[in-house]
């Protein structure tokens, strides 16, 4: 089951490392930096339904995978969970307690309108929100962890703003690959879209109400020609810094080393990192 | 036994586990290699057991997540340099696919199941072969053929005397390529273990082996020049001494002119053990059939062979009609006279047919038995001297018989090999070999026992060793570079099979389909001293390490021990006598034959029947012998030779 996508749009964000957003070849080229990598897997699907309301199971798990003389091993523990996922208030008390009897019961009927939720499917997006909450909080849990007692930096895949520990470690940096919101006004679009190979835009501010702000850019990983705009192109988040040009620039090269090996045949392998790409297999083979 | 684990069982659904096969992977690190034993731990009880599953790893795959290699041509933008700088390695895996060796419990047999994989310790290994119904307690007859050694476990691996020397199975088979030694020195070895090993309450054991080229078996009582540290270590954990062969007994025929031995073991201080192997019209007609093809021989001609065995040949024969005199027909000479003979008197009478014989038959039967003497020179004798294998006497316990017919014509090896074969058989089923058992180790069996081509004589006296030798102790020891090229129930009853490094196109051959790819490869890369065993118990073939021989391989041994110079006639006479009597000189030999003016057969032929007398007074007995065959019916004598003058350089004076 796939979660439900935003739409796509343009979010204006303060630049911090220049007057305006521009572009900028990263010095000196690829360095090794990273020495883990975490990401986080879901999975859902409805178990059965309750009348018209449909019971979700969700199960989440995330993992720091350390690397090791170029071998990835299981840093610490894995995060595993898994849960059922259903408006409690529309289930039969006996119901709710027998399925809450062995998975936790997850109830995702607390904030829905006051007129209450009646499409199946709009039970089952909820669901599925949830579960996708529970993975983050999954990985920021494991990010808060390497913030404290991690060596060296670690690649997340995607943003770090969640969490406060990840938003402010030096450690940790997330690589965010999808862009459904670009943050970058209308004229800087042409900009980042037109990035080269081993070239970044420079740095903006990231804020939001419900997220720590965060130090981002975008960054080429590799040659777009006849692929498309988004080819290659992943966005960066790090906790701010005062040192943010030289950060951001030794932040890209460590990147721009991971581009190999390629992470085919995974169908994002132009963003994808490997280590990301190892340790979503490592997660697959666990998360039964 | 072994605790740490090493892998974990897998299968799928497309790679699933079977009775006899199993699939588990390991880290990369992990000491696994095709050929290592291993132990499968299962968690779930079957009957209130938990099963414990022993295999040996017949095939290894590694695999990455990679696709395809394009995938890795693209990372690396087509640049194979560019690719060892990517800070993270593929995740890899090595899986591996084991043949089941043993169930414990042995049932119910069910598919492997999912479990943990250890290294089998060294009592694994006795548990996995089977090995531990017959190398402990009362029954206690294992001989070790070599160490299994893998991820730091060493293991002797014992076959069973019974399976291996009778009477449950019995034979070997050995191939290899040529040239490693590995084929020789495996059997050099496994005799050594035998003579260790065999129980003596199973009775007395002694080989007889062949040697059919080169220097290979001419030194088996002569101590290594040098072993390792590493096969001296082994031959004290398989508890075999590291010595040379202690009662070693070569034969050898004559050379072709009669002077010296045809061996390469001629060599003045290795004399003491070797002996002449002669045979006469007696012992050779026995089995003219080796010699004769079916080409020579038809039915007429099959009778009047017979004819002459049973009524001629031995016995006083006379037959007034044909025949002037009564003929004793003893040798080949004689032989040949009593054809002369019949003939001449057959022709006197204007006779076609003698007793039912047609003429023609008579003619041909005489120009091909006439003839074996001159094809098999130096081994047959004219005048009926025998000289053999101590037949009579009996077979001595862990003694090695070694017979060298490296230099005789094919023809005459098939006769040699036919007729020792025989006797032995023949001596074994009257219990009068002095021994119960005695392996029997033929070189290049691939020529007697052929796989292809017309039955021979040979070869159906092969077939009959390997299907009922076991029964009377006769084992067959084959060797051969291909094994494919003998004949199948020679092979199929084999008991038990070792290999040696094999040629690729042999391994591609029927015979080696049950056989792992990746097994096929080690064996074609085997170094010396590694061999693959075949075994009844064993459920898998299992590799093994062996030390060498403890003896002077045939090409150090000719080095050490160089070959005698051809010698003279006086000196040859010299040299022979001298072994029964040390008081004989050159000088003394030089003076009989000028005396007696004797020729050159007519010499030799008294210096071999003074060798088999063996008298007390070996001058008398050499000069009457001389004076024996001085008679003038005596083809091709030459007149009275000049005194000579006794050299003063003589060597053996």
């Amino acid at each position: 089951m796939r979660t439900p996508e935003e739409a796509p749009r343009l979010e204006a964000a303060a630049p911090i490392e220049s007057d305006a957003i521009r572009v900028r070849e990263v010095p000196g080229g690829a360095l090794e930096g990273f020495v883990a990598f975490l990401d986080g897997i879901q999975r859902s699907r409805v178990l059965a339904h309750a009348g018209t309301v449909p019971i979700v199971h969700g199960a989440v798990a995330a993992a720091v995978r350390h690397r090791v003389a170029k071998r990835a091993h299981t840093w610490d523990a894995p995060v595993v969970s898994q849960a059922l996922y259903a408006p409690v208030a529309q289930l039969e008390p006996a119901l709710a307690r027998a399925l809450g009897a062995r998975v936790p019961l997850r109830d995702t009927g607390r904030e829905e309108a006051p007129e209450g939720v009646q499409h199946p499917q709009e039970h089952t997006a909820r669901a599925l929100t949830a579960v996708q909450r529970a993975r983050e909080a999954a990985e920021l849990a494991l990010i808060g962890d390497w913030a404290q007692r991690g060596a060296g930096p670690l690649l997340a895949d995607g943003g770090i703003s969640g969490g406060a520990e990840g938003a402010k470690s030096e450690r940790i940096v997330g690589v965010v690959k999808s862009h459904r919101t670009l943050y970058a006004d209308a004229a800087a679009v042409p900009l980042l879209l037109g990035l080269r190979e081993g070239e970044r835009t420079t740095a903006v501010r990231l804020s939001s109400p419900r997220r720590l702000p965060v130090a981002s850019w975008y960054l080429r990983l590799r040659d777009p020609t006849g692929r498309g705009p988004l080819f290659g192109l992943v966005r960066v988040e790090v906790a701010l810094t005062d040192e943010l040009t030289a950060r951001a620039d030794l932040v890209s090269r460590w990147i721009l080393a991971e581009r190999a090996p390629v992470s085919l045949p995974d169908a994002r392998w132009d963003v994808m990192v490997y280590g990301v790409r190892e340790c979503e297999q490592y997660l697959s083979a666990i998360l039964r | 036994m072994s605790n740490e684990i090493l892998g974990r069982v897998v299968a799928t659904e497309r790679r699933p586990n079977t009775p006899h096969e199993f699939h588990f992977w390991t880290a990369l690190d992990a000491p696994v290699g095709i050929g290592t034993i291993v132990r499968v731990e299962s968690a779930r009880p079957v009957n209130g057991v938990l099963p414990r599953i022993y295999g040996v790893v017949t095939e290894g795959f590694g695999y990455t997540d990679l696709q395809t290699p394009l995938h890795d041509v693209l990372g690396a933008d087509g640049q194979p340099s560019a690719s060892a700088f990517a800070p993270t390695e593929r995740t890899e895996i090595r899986l591996y696919t084991a043949a089941v060796l043993r169930h414990v419990p042995e049932e119910p047999l069910q598919p492997v199941p999912m479990g943990t994989v250890h290294l089998a310790a060294e009592e694994d290994v006795q548990v996995a072969l089977r090995m531990d119904s017959y190398t402990s307690g009362e029954t206690k007859r294992g001989i070790p053929v070599g160490l299994y050694r893998a991820g730091g476990t060493e293991a002797a691996i014992h076959l069973d005397a019974d399976f291996l020397l009778g009477p449950e199975a019995a034979h070997l088979s050995i191939s290899g390529v040529s040239g490693l030694a590995t084929k020789t020195s495996a059997v050099e070895w496994l005799l050594s273990s035998i003579f260790a090993h065999f129980p003596a309450k199973k009775g007395k054991v002694a080989a007889v082996c062949f040697n059919v080229k080169g220097p290979d078996l001419c030194f088996l009582d002569q101590p290594a020049s040098s072993l390792s540290d590493d096969d001296k270590s082994m031959y004290e954990t398989l508890g075999v001494p590291a010595r040379p062969f202690e009662n070693v007994r070569y034969f050898a025929p004559w050379s072709a002119r009669g002077t010296q031995l045809a061996t390469l073991r001629s060599n003045d201080a290795l004399q003491a053990n070797v002996q002449p192997l002669t045979w006469g019209l007696k012992e050779t007609l026995q089995y003219a059939e080796v010699l004769l093809n079916k080409d020579d021989i038809d039915a007429k001609a099959d009778a009047l062979i017979d004819f002459i065995k049973e009524r001629v040949v031995d016995q006083t024969f006379s037959d007034p009609g044909f025949l002037e005199r009564a003929h004793e027909v003893r040798s080949f000479t004689e032989l040949e006279q009593w054809f002369r003979e019949l003939l001449r008197g057959m022709e006197a009478r204007n006779a076609d047919v003698w007793r039912t014989h047609h003429v023609a038959t008579i003619r041909k039967v005489r120009n091909r038995l006439t003839n074996i003497s001159t094809r098999c020179k130096g081994l047959v004798t004219d005048d009926g001297m025998v000289s053999d294998l101590p037949f009579k006497e009996g077979f001595e316990d862990r003694a090695v018989y070694v017979v060298d017919v490296a230099n005789l014509e094919e023809d005459a090896q098939d006769l040699v090999f036919a007729r020792i074969v025989s006797q032995l058989r023949e001596h074994l089923e009257k219990r009068q070999l002095g021994v119960e058992q005695v392996v029997v180790f033929v070189d290049e069996l691939n020529k007697y026992a052929p796989s292809d081509g017309q039955d021979t004589y040979v070869r159906k006296m092969l077939l009959d060793i390997s299907e009922r030798g076991r029964y009377l102790g006769l084992v067959l020891f084959g060797a051969q570079q291909f094994r494919s090229q003998v004949h199948r129930r020679v092979v199929g009853n084999s008991g038990t099979a070792l290999f040696g490094r094999m040629d690729p196109d042999e391994l591609a051959t029927p015979g080696y389909q049950t056989l792992a790819p990746a097994t096929k490869a080690r064996l074609a890369t085997l170094e010396k001293g590694q061999l693959m065993v075949r075994h009844p118990h064993f459920g898998q073939p299992i590799f093994v390490r062996f030390p060498r021989p403890a003896v002077l391989t045939g090409r150090e041994g000719v080095e050490r021990f160089p070959q005698a110079e051809e010698l003279t006639l006086d000196q040859a006479v010299t040299k022979a006598l001298r072994r029964i009597d040390t008081s004989i000189t050159l000088g003394w030999v030089q003076d009989a034959l000028a005396l007696a003016g004797e020729d050159e057969d007519g010499v030799l032929r008294a210096r071999n029947r003074t060798l088999q007398a063996r008298p007390d007074d070996v001058k008398a007995f050499f000069k009457a012998q001389l004076k024996k065959r001085a008679t003038p019916e005596v083809a091709g004598r030459r007149g009275p030779a000049p005194l000579r003058v006794p050299t003063s350089d003589d060597p053996y004076g």
